[in-house]
């Protein structure tokens, strides 16, 4: 029986799950904890930490502990925010082949995706050992808002740990997948889900076992890092006028200031006011000191309000683009742990007139989610009861898989069906530096359109096709994706070739393109390179070939 | 195994109808709305999504049928983009709209720097639509534009009666009358 294991890879914590016929069992890490840290160091003494265990090195040596990966995997190391995001980390990262970013730590250069095949690496055994059976199979997730090169990128992060990715999912949709299953019942509701580092909204429509995304809006760079930033800025000032040493060139001091922030953070999310103070803090010349604070949470929410007001608009954003009033909505779902932040769900009240659902675990809703899919694609998983967010339970110690007592049935009906959207819309450049639509945003996928293109010269043996990914009318105020090369074709009068373009974006949001000659019938595919994807590996499992033409 | 030969034999309809209208391949009446178009797919989902199938078909059925499913899908992006009259009327292919095009991504104009167009509906070819006729027809878009949908009726039925031959005219004409007798 093979097992298939949900994953939640977050940009601070990951947490993996499997769907068992008794609910969701977490797979635990070395001291029995749920969540695991999206943390991997590479210590003074040779190996890989990752985890709970590689948290420790962040004090002792920042510059060798890589965190917050998901902030750039897949991306254009070119990128405006990518470079803002590159200021806050303390490890070094450099621009690499495909404009993709590289971190070197002692001497070594890590890709990425070679980075976060470690913590699904680490993931991936801690399920092996618990339930003593190889496991190959996997569902990640991924925030809604990831274009292509991200979601190669996490694929190929997927294959290097030595899994077989059957399915990326949308972090929301996974959310409410955990909700909405088995539940049976026709409603609309809405995910707000804000984490570590990727803020996503998602409207649904749950109709039976279907679970449609209406729409989907987000913004990859807003999280709860970004939240104890501002915090950790306070707090840096506040010890720059004391001891009158700027901590902000020194790393480890920086860091340490960052954890202080995430901690008292999480206090205030109980309590209207934390004092105390942060203790350790070496300054440069030998000298140790300790920052005295006091902050009340209306101190804080004015550090963060400029954040928490983007979330909203982009949230009443998505009530737009799904053409919804917020009445309609019958639940929304808080995701993420910046949700446990007293002001977000006060705004999200007003916005949706009605208490946002606390009913669930924001940190373990998204593998639930992902593990139900999981068990769903692999045909193991029992319809019906006992698999939802609210009776998810952790059956490490008497898992029944682990102990091969029970035979799972064959599944024949009631599975749950995902139609989950398309990203952001995908064009082509057109006259006039105008762009002409083919696949929309929040279209459902998989989706397929092809158009037919033809010569407008004589013997013209080439045509170029550049491909955009925005929201824009105008291309270059879009992002570019590539550019489409159909050679070779014969000589023939102009307007006399009809070549079809077909555009499919797969169930895992990642564009394919494919061009035919529609008089020979010759397939001919076109290739396209997306900036700061990874250099895709050969394979017929690959997203996209690697050979630029 | 019923199931499985039932969505293989959907596939092979749906791929085989090149030319077959959205809402003919949803499977509903020309004109429906977006409620009838959103159950229709949920139905087509519950049967033929990829995912339900991954471990019971070939690798080449498996692809026969995500691309059914993605056109459909394709299909009912259609419907949903044309929440608004103005847009439900398809643009006449290969021939420039008298307005810009509005919300859906509906070819018109020929994307032309590099490549252009074809037609991509050759039954509906505007060349065949007399010169009177299409006036009256841009004069229909342009009454669907201020929401006037007896004007389009009337200005549709001027262009039909310069050109009775036309397919494209009557199947516009029936989607603004079907679009009337919605509205109250």
């Amino acid at each position: 029986m093979s097992v298939a294991l949900g994953i939640d890879l977050g940009t601070t914590n990951s947490v993996a799950a499997i769907a068992t016929p008794t609910g969701v069992e977490f797979i635990l890490g070395a001291r029995g904890e749920r969540v695991h840290p999206s943390v991997i160091a590479f210590p003074a003494s040779g190996g890989v930490v990752v985890g709970t265990d590689a948290k420790r090195y962040r004090l002792s040596e920042p510059q060798h502990v890589v965190h917050s990966a998901k902030r750039f995997i897949g991306q254009n190391t070119r990128a405006p925010l990518v470079q803002l995001a590159l200021t806050g980390v303390r490890y070094n990262v450099v621009e690499g082949p495909n404009q993709q970013p590289i971190v070197v730590v002692r001497d070594r250069r890590m890709t990425m995706p070679e980075i976060s095949s470690h913590v699904l690496l680490h993931l991936k055994r801690a399920a092996e050992r618990q339930l003593g059976t190889p496991v190959k199979d996997a569902v990640i997730t991924v925030p809604a808002n990831f274009t292509d090169g991200q979601r190669q990128a996490t694929r190929e992060a997927g294959r290097l740990a030595g899994l077989d990715v059957m399915r990326l999912i949308n972090e929301p949709t996974a959310a409410a997948l955990a909700y909405g299953f088995g539940q049976d019942r026709e409603q609309m509701i809405a995910v707000f889900d804000f984490g570590g580092g990727t803020f996503d909204v998602s409207i649904l429509q749950l109709d039976g076992e279907v679970f449609e995304v209406l729409a989907s809006e987000g913004d990859f760079f807003l999280g709860g890092d970004d939240l104890d930033r501002a915090l950790a800025e306070n707090l840096a000032s506040e010890l720059h006028r004391i001891s009158r040493v700027d901590p902000r060139p020194h790393a480890a001091l920086m860091m340490k200031l960052m954890m202080g922030a995430e901690q008292i953070k999480m206090y205030l999310s109980d309590s209207e006011a934390a004092e105390g103070e942060i203790e350790g803090l070496d300054l440069p010349g030998g000298r140790v000191s300790t920052l005295p604070f006091s902050v009340t949470r209306a101190q804080f929410e004015a550090m963060i309000a400029g954040y928490v007001e983007r979330t909203m608009a982009v949230t009443r954003q998505v009530l737009v683009a799904a053409n919804i009033d917020p009445r309609m909505i019958s639940d929304v779902l808080c995701v993420g742990g910046s949700t446990r932040i007293p002001m977000v769900r006060q705004q999200l009240a007003e916005i949706f007139r009605r208490e946002p659902n606390i009913s669930i675990n924001p940190d373990e809703v998204v593998a639930q989610g992902a593990a139900i899919q999981a068990g769903s694609l692999t045909g193991d998983l029992t319809s019906g009861t006992g698999m939802g967010a609210r009776d998810a339970v952790a059956t490490a110690g008497h898992s029944p898989l682990a102990r091969g007592t029970i035979t799972l049935p064959e599944i024949t009906a009631k599975r749950p069906v995902l139609l989950d959207v398309n990203p952001a819309t995908l064009a082509i450049h057109t006259a006039g530096g105008f762009t002409e639509r083919l696949l929309d945003k929040n279209a459902p996928i998989p989706i397929e359109r092809s158009r037919v293109f033809t010569t407008s010269r004589d013997n013209q043996t080439r045509v170029e096709i550049d491909c955009c990914r925005g929201e824009s009318r105008r291309y270059t105020d879009n992002e570019p994706l590539g550019t489409l090369l159909l050679d070779d074709l014969p000589p023939r009068p102009r307007g006399d070739l009809q070549i079809e373009v077909q555009f499919r974006v797969d169930a895992d949001g990642i564009l394919h393109v494919r061009a035919s000659d529609l008089a020979s019938g010759q397939q001919q595919e076109a290739h396209l390179q997306v900036l700061g994807a990874p250099v895709a590996p050969a394979g017929p499992a690959s997203g996209v070939p690697d050979d630029k033409p | 195994m019923s199931a499985r030969s039932d969505v293989l034999l959907w596939a092979q309809r749906v791929i085989g109808r090149k030319d077959a209208t959205a809402c003919q391949i949803l499977d509903i009446p020309a004109g429906s709305g977006l409620d009838a178009a959103q159950q229709a797919f949920h139905k087509i989902a519950r049967m033929a999504h990829p995912d339900l199938h991954r471990r019971t078909l070939t690798a080449d059925e498996l692809e026969l049928v995500t691309t059914a499913y993605a056109r459909a899908a394709a299909a009912y992006q259609e419907l949903r983009g044309q929440r608004t009259v103005t847009t439900r009327i398809r643009a006449i292919p290969g021939v420039p709209a008298a307005v810009p095009p509005t919300t859906q991504a509906i070819p018109t104009a020929p994307p032309s720097i590099k490549a252009i167009a074809v037609p991509e509906e050759p039954g509906h070819a505007p060349n065949k639509m007399g010169s009177k006729a299409l006036i009256y027809y841009r004069k229909a878009e342009l009454a669907l534009r201020r929401g006037d949908l007896p004007g389009a009726v009337l200005q549709l039925k001027m262009a039909i009666a310069s050109d009775p031959q036309s397919q494209f005219l009557r199947s516009a004409l029936a989607e603004v009358e079907a679009e009337v007798a919605r509205k109250p």
